[in-house]
């Protein structure tokens, strides 16, 4: 069995993750460059078709004109000239001629469907002109003799003093081809344009948005500890976010450096005449000594208890700190071996990798100082110090073991239990408040680590302490 | 034995010196850094019990200026801050050992004896002479098994010969060694009490060296 300190629950609530700044800017102006070029282009290829449908129906016009001078005949008839309307002799392109060349002509009266004259190359067939309707002129598409789109221009025209409707139809599939190759190339075009433009977005975003990306470094680095400071020099947008986390980082350290301060200062006020009271009751005899010195002892357990609250407390969010594992652990166990230095107990400390501590040291030196003190304490001869990185699989956070283990008795599964809760001391007869364990229970809880009791192969306790460590880079 | 002690508040200062001196050593002490700095720089001490918040000038600092000065008495540290990291600072600073405040009496004597019995290069709490037997802890003696009542002077005499056996101690050294600062150096009282002590342990234990003190040895150690 093992006993063990989880973090508090909802400690860790994951924000879910944003979409990145430059990927929304880029994301946005692409999306909009491209509705943008499509409608430039759609635009672009409808103006082409109207253009090219005037050119069109001028062309049309043009055999119009041609079919109408061609009908009229005029003759000098006493000094007076008189016009009469006559087959066309129109044969100005030789399409006209090519039976079921795509290019027809028909010349109707205005009152009847009844064809009058027709190009050769009808045939004879009629062409499907759409009804015209009151207007002088009109155009419009239709099925041409062959099955194929035939656009037809007709013009209403008083010859002699008879209304006739003259049409000149062609087909249209030349006409069609080429706005459509005009539209693939638009197409093609607008493409390229837009490619650039959103490469040019990319860029834009990239070099607008890299004060930001200077800002996280520094940040970073804040949070790693490897620089004190954010750096201020900023475009003038974001230089004042700057300066007021550099505000907010220097009067976080600030707090946490008073309340450390008037926690020592109360440590020290209220522990010497505390030692004083406790010393001068051992020392007498009677029922009010034996009363004060045990009184005295709560107040001690009480005031360490309460110090120590009060020290997490203050260090709680602390923005930036973090300590490297290595040469804190060394310190401390070169430490522990001058105190320990009689009792001949070796200790040996293994660490691989280098690891970063996500916190303050200080707690760091609490919590194994607490561990490494308790072992030396009750090891026969060999205390083990390992320190190995640990991915956490369930929230994928980077943390760290720190394990403790001591040739001495060891403790039951109950003991182990019994051990981390505050104040309890199984054994009264070394010195020691009985806070060490449940402290460094308290402290991995805040850090959102665990901590844990189990027994070691040479049958002593053995300590095991996961800690949040800094993701590197 | 001479232990300095160095402790700011009036009460804890007089209190461990009562008891220090009960257990048998020569106590000076002093109430803030600065006094406290002068005596550990200028008198030969074999332990130093020295608290950590100190009016004029911090322990950590006299204690780091003692070391800088290449004074190696043992030093106990006595901390109000008892975290690890104070406890840590201290010791890089050249502590041999802390005691967290609140402590109980015993504890900081069990540790200056620790601390001067190592600093004399003894592992047990019962330094032994030939027949003659200290036990640091009860502080009784014994000769051959018997037990033998000795004077404070007497024991401090004896103490400090057997954590130095077999080496000459000068008179000098005796004097600064087993009284306090306001003795009168010149007195030749050493020599009365080595009297004294032979006749109780054993006139061949203590040894006249002509012109550079004595040795303290079993007879036919030699």
């Amino acid at each position: 069995m093992t006993s063990e300190v989880k973090p508090a629950a909802g400690a860790q609530l994951a924000a879910k993750p944003q979409r990145s700044l430059a990927s929304r800017l880029v994301i946005v102006a692409a999306v909009w460059s491209t509705i943008a070029l499509a409608l430039a282009g759609v635009f672009l290829v409808g103006l082409y078709e109207r253009a090219s449908e005037r050119a069109f129906d001028a062309q049309l016009e043009v055999h119009i004109k041609a079919l109408i001078s061609g009908m009229l005949e005029t003759s000098a008839d006493e000094g007076r000239a008189t016009q009469t309307v006559t087959a066309p002799t129109y044969r100005g392109d030789p399409r006209f001629s090519l039976p079921l060349s795509g290019w027809y002509w028909t010349v109707r009266k205005a009152d009847s469907p009844q064809i009058l004259y027709s190009s050769e190359s009808l045939l004879g067939d009629p062409l499907n002109a759409p009804p015209i309707g009151g207007e002088e002129v009109a155009a419009g598409y239709s099925i041409g003799p062959t099955g194929d789109e035939i656009r037809v221009l007709q013009q209403r025209i008083f010859l002699g003093d008879e209304p006739y409707v003259i049409a000149v139809g062609a087909a249209t599939a030349g006409f069609w081809a080429d706005i459509s190759e005009f539209g693939r190339l638009v197409t093609l075009t607008l493409c390229i344009v837009g490619a650039g433009l959103i490469l040019a977005i990319f860029l834009q975003v990239r070099i607008g948005l890299k004060p930001l990306a200077r800002l996280r470094a520094s940040l970073s680095a804040v949070r790693q500890g490897e620089a004190e400071r954010i750096d201020e020099a900023l475009p003038r947008e974001i230089a004042p976010l700057a300066v007021e986390l550099n505000a907010l980082i220097v009067s976080n350290r600030e707090i946490v450096e008073r309340a450390r301060t008037h926690v020592g200062n109360l440590a020290h006020g209220l522990k010497t005449p505390l030692s004083v009271i406790s010393n001068e009751a051992r020392s007498s005899d009677g029922p009010l000594a034996e009363k004060v010195t045990e009184q005295a002892e709560v107040m001690s357990t009480q005031i360490q208890h309460h110090l120590e609250r009060a020290r997490m407390a203050a260090q709680r969010r602390v923005i930036g700190v973090s300590c490297e594992t290595e040469p804190l652990l060394s310190r401390l166990i070169r430490a522990m071996g001058k105190i320990y230095q009689d009792k001949g107990v070796l200790v040996d400390f293994e660490q691989k990798v280098p690891i970063r501590f996500r916190g303050e040291g200080q707690d760091l030196e609490e919590m194994s100082g607490n561990l490494i003190d308790n072992a030396c304490k009750w090891a026969t001869s060999r205390v083990e110090v390992n320190v190995s990185p640990l991915n956490d699989p369930a929230t994928n956070r980077d943390m760290f073991v720190i394990t403790v283990e001591d040739d001495g008795p060891g403790l039951t599964p109950e003991q182990r239990a019994e051990a981390i809760k505050r104040g309890r001391r199984l054994d009264e007869t070394v010195p020691g408040t009985g806070l060490g364990l449940s402290i460094v229970a308290d402290l991995a809880a805040l850090y959102g680590g665990t901590f844990e009791l189990d027994g070691s192969v040479s049958g002593g306790l053995k300590a095991k302490l996961t800690l949040p460590a800094l993701t590197r880079e | 034995m001479r232990i300095l002690v160095v402790e700011d508040d009036t009460d804890l200062n007089r209190q461990l010196v009562t008891a220090l001196e009960e257990a048998g050593y020569v106590v000076d002490s002093a109430t803030d850094g600065e006094d406290g700095h002068f005596l550990g720089d200028t008198e030969p001490y074999d332990a130093v019990v020295l608290d950590l918040g100190l009016p004029t000038l911090d322990g950590l600092s006299v204690l780091e200026n003692w070391r800088r000065d290449g004074r190696t008495m043992p030093v106990l540290i006595l901390t109000a801050r008892d975290r690890w990291s104070d406890k840590v600072a201290g010791i890089d600073a050249g502590a041999d050992d802390y005691v967290a405040k609140p402590f109980h009496m015993e504890e900081v004597l069990a540790r200056v004896r620790a601390l001067v019995r190592r600093a004399a290069g003894h592992a047990s709490n019962e330094l032994t002479c030939g027949p003659v037997r200290l036990d640091l802890r009860a502080g009784r003696v014994t000769v051959d098994g018997s037990p033998v009542k000795l004077t404070s002077h007497e024991y401090r005499l004896l103490s400090y010969l057997l954590h130095h056996q077999g080496k000459v101690i000068s008179r000098t050294e005796l004097t600064e060694h087993l009284y306090d600062q306001d003795f009168d150096r010149d007195s030749n009282t050493v020599e009365v009490f080595v009297g004294r002590l032979r006749k109780k342990i054993g006139s061949d234990m203590i040894e006249t060296i002509r012109g550079l003190g004595y040795r303290l040895g079993a007879a036919g150690d030699e």
